[in-house]
């Protein structure tokens, strides 16, 4: 399943008022991989997962994504004052689908949180929320998925959910990019990357 | 730009509204409290004013509650949609841009945003112009009514440039309270402007031409094309503005 280059990432540069925070990242996410880039809090982690993801534009070097994205943030980015069934609705428009409802009766019961379909964000539970916010990264098969500090931002049993689908992700070719400060399940990646002094260095 | 998008965030706009039904209430009590206090405190005598923007020698009689009701209505309308205005486009940002990370164009989640401005500010005014039938009933109420309409137009388009300017609440309220409060709510009561001078700055705050369109259109004969067209192109600047911001602090769309 390597065959295919999903994200690739070239000399990447970016600094704020002077003081550079990516000096050249470099970094390929081929189909079928699943790759992880730690750094301390302040390496540019977040700089990089931005720019990757459209929130901010480099001043130096390229990026091209092959095929579709989805973008978990770490914080549940989510329509307070809309139900779940609604989030699925807006976020099914913005990517373009038109079986947004059938996506999101198989995520609902994937995630098991379909008793909650018609409540608002604002009466749920932060697992529910957790939930919802993975389930909008992935209504829409992305080749390419990002987390942001999927660890910190899920709950135990949506990262157990969360392990169980990447298995079947990868198998079906897609890439999965993480951004965390830390990792745990070193094995279950195909490569660590560590974000120091602006540039990656793969363990 | 496409229209079903801009359909869908509309209508995810309005059930979002909807559901704060505190905001709603207050857009009918905050208008009925106004026109309620007036009525109570402010005396039936003939007072003279000068209808600024139709000439500077322009003056009526007219009761004094009367005037003090179309004010304080004008207000009212100018406070309520710049706050709607102003929280319609700062809340949930952060999920807005994610929503453009998705494939929404910002112009999209704007323009719908918009469009349901344009619906409050619709339905604020027009309460207050039937409200104002109770108290008294304007020589051209039609008209009348597009001046409340006006001052919402031009108050909205001014809160959606100050939500988006501030990243934070308290700024944004701050100068939406302190604009609305001066200038609405104190300079362009005719009463006031009658004995004030500079009044070129009274004439460049954004109340100035819907406050003269209902005030003309009330109380005398006189056209109100000018100032029915200088409100729309105030609020057209300000809403330019706000939207040029507005995408700065938005991400670029992908496609």
């Amino acid at each position: 399943m390597n065959d295919r280059a999903l994200l690739t990432i070239n000399d990447i540069a970016k600094a704020f008022r002077g003081t550079p925070v990516l000096n050249g990242v470099d970094l390929e996410l081929r189909s079928g991989q699943m790759l992880a880039v730690v750094g301390e809090n302040g390496s540019g982690k977040s700089t990089l997962l931005k720019i990757i993801v459209g929130l901010l534009e480099p001043d130096a070097g390229a990026f091209r994504i092959q095929g579709t994205m989805g973008y978990c943030p770490q914080e549940s980015l989510v329509f307070e004052n809309l139900t779940v069934r609604e989030n699925f609705q807006f976020f099914g428009k913005a990517y373009g689908l038109t079986d947004w409802r059938e996506r999101s009766v198989r995520l609902l019961k994937r995630f098991q949180f379909a008793q909650y379909a018609d409540y608002l964000i604002s009466k749920v539970s932060g697992g529910t929320r957790q939930k919802l916010n993975l389930c909008l990264a992935l209504m829409h098969d992305p080749d390419v998925l990002i987390l942001d500090e999927p660890y910190s931002g899920f709950d135990w049993e949506t990262y157990l959910h969360f392990w169980g689908l990447t298995e079947e992700l990868l198998e079906r070719g897609r890439g999965l990019l993480i951004v965390s400060h830390l990792i745990y399940d070193h094995d279950q990646f195909s490569a660590v990357h560590e974000l120091v002094d602006g540039v990656l260095r793969c363990d | 730009m496409r229209l079903s998008y801009v359909a869908t965030g509309a209508l995810m706009t309005v059930r979002e509204l909807l559901r704060n039904r505190v905001v709603l209430i207050m857009l009918f009590v905050i208008p009925s409290v106004f026109y309620t206090l007036v009525a109570l405190t402010t005396p039936d005598r003939p007072i003279a004013f000068k209808l600024a923007s139709v000439s500077e020698d322009t003056f009526v009689s007219v009761s004094q509650k009367s005037e003090s009701l179309i004010f304080i209505g004008l207000a009212a309308v100018g406070f309520l949609t710049s706050f709607v205005a102003m929280t319609l486009i700062r809340r949930d940002v952060d999920v807005n841009r994610r929503l453009v990370v998705c494939g929404y164009r910002p112009s999209e989640l704007v323009v719908s945003k918009l469009a349901v401005l344009v619906g409050v500010i619709l339905v604020v005014a027009l309460f207050v112009s039937t409200a104002l039938l109770v108290f008294f009933r304007p020589e051209h109420f039609a008209l009348t009514a597009v001046g409340l309409i006006l001052v919402g137009w031009v108050y909205g388009a001014y809160g959606l440039l100050v939500g988006a300017l501030f990243r934070r609440e308290l700024e944004a309220v701050l100068f939406i309270a302190l604009l609305a409060n001066i200038d609405a709510g104190w300079l362009q009561n005719p009463i006031y402007y009658a004995d004030a001078q500079n009044t070129e700055i009274i004439r460049a705050l954004p109340a100035y031409f819907p406050s003269q369109v209902s005030m003309v259109a009330a109380f005398s004969d006189h056209p109100v094309t000018i100032p029915v067209l200088a409100s729309i192109g105030y609020g057209l600047s300000l809403l330019v503005l706000a939207l040029i911001v507005h995408r700065w602090r938005m991400p670029a769309f992908r496609g």
